[in-house]
């Protein structure tokens, strides 16, 4: 179960005023949620980094929240930032497999933070750049690998990872 | 995998936990008017501003052409001032089509010039080159303005900022260096004075993102 809005709103609002407790109850649900959220879109043995990374960003940019608008989209675009970021940097991991959990599943506000999902970035790439950037970035094949499993050359691998990330970190605040 | 919300990050970072003041947009405005005041400034320094035209002595092109740059220019500084604090769900289509609506002024120029008068109005140009130069150096001052917002906040369109960054800057410097020019063709407004917008945006777009990343 994820904190509702208005609960992180209230204990976000308390933190930028340098409330400890509440920051510490809000910190806890931010990385519940972050780690909801990259589930599926990040090798398992990477996942304690970026959640980490995000949670530094959140701590290091939490005067950037606005109190008059909602906490969780901005939490999720910076979550979508370093994602990015992070898919950016990774280039082979030793993990192949996903996790099968089902982001939001059990979500009060299911609908919103689908709308701020990963996968409604990815629907918005071509299928042979999610592709590749899925194969290579995510599941941590070579290029080599990942070329052999979809029939793309090599050279069309990497021009798909690279036209990918660069639509991703385009789209990094769209929501439809 | 990490125990969720017991870990020594938590920790660590509740220690550091320190009273933040939220950064709004209204801040943001402040100190984009300030840039703008100070360029004003400097282009009166220089350059002088033309007094007439506070009585209306100038034509309707000159009104025309200011009136677009300084819209562009608040537009496209107003979503720059927006993006620190980012969110799924923002847009910056208002400064997009205020910068389609400034493609109205060079189309108007080519249009009434025709080929042969867009030749001579390139050919050895040092009025139109110094409009050009003008309006670039003194967009500086917004852009380092902005430049330094940005900074300050949590850009995650790190692209978009930098084009809008450099389309805030050149439309400004364009402004402001335009109320001291005494040109007032629609050769000369419409071309050379666009230039510096869509120089800035160029340079912007390119030279930014690296400035701004975090």
């Amino acid at each position: 179960m994820i904190a509702d809005e208005a609960s992180m709103a209230r204990m976000m609002a308390a933190a930028q005023q340098g409330d400890r407790e509440l920051y510490r109850a809000l910190l806890a649900e931010v990385q519940h949620w972050l780690i909801r959220y990259f589930r599926r879109r990040v090798a398992p043995a990477q996942l304690d980094d970026l959640v980490q990374d995000v949670m530094l960003a959140v701590h290091n940019k939490r005067a950037t929240w606005d109190a008059e608008r909602a906490f969780y989209p901005w939490l999720a675009a910076i979550a979508r930032y370093r994602w990015v970021d992070h898919l950016r940097k990774v280039y082979r991991s030793g993990e192949t497999e996903l996790g099968d959990f089902d982001a939001a599943e059990d979500s009060q506000e299911e609908a919103v933070m689908a709308r701020m999902s990963l996968e409604r970035l990815f629907v918005l790439l071509p299928d042979s750049q999610v592709e590749a950037i899925e194969l290579v970035k995510i599941e941590g094949l070579s290029i080599a690998e990942a070329s052999a499993r979809t029939g793309q050359s090599e050279s069309l691998i990497k021009v798909n990872i690279h036209r990918g990330l660069k639509k991703l970190a385009a789209l990094v605040e769209k929501a439809d | 995998m990490m125990n969720p919300g017991s870990n020594e990050l938590i920790d660590q970072l509740v220690d550091d936990l320190a009273p933040v003041r939220p950064i709004r947009t209204i801040h943001g405005i402040l100190l984009t008017v300030s840039a703008v005041l100070v360029t004003l400034l400097l282009v009166e320094w220089f350059e002088g501003l033309r007094r007439e035209i506070f009585s209306g002595s100038a034509s309707d092109f000159f009104f025309i052409t200011n009136g677009m740059l300084a819209v562009l220019g608040s537009a496209a500084a107003l979503a720059v001032v927006r993006m620190v604090n980012p969110r799924v769900g923002n847009g910056h289509d208002g400064a997009r089509w205020s910068a389609v609506m400034l493609a109205l002024l060079p189309l108007t120029a080519v249009l009434m010039l025709g080929l042969g008068g867009l030749r001579s109005e390139f050919q050895d140009n040092q009025a139109g080159l110094a409009c050009l130069a003008a309006g670039t150096g003194f967009g500086l001052v917004t852009a380092g303005t902005l430049v330094f917002w940005l900074r300050w906040g949590a850009p995650v369109s790190l692209n978009a900022a930098g084009l809008l960054t450099g389309i805030a800057a050149g439309a400004i410097g364009s402004f402001a260096s335009g109320i001291a020019c005494p040109l007032e063709t629609v050769g000369h407004l419409g071309l050379w004075h666009v230039a510096p917008v869509v120089v800035s945006a160029i340079i912007g777009r390119l030279v930014i993102p690296p400035l701004v990343r975090w």
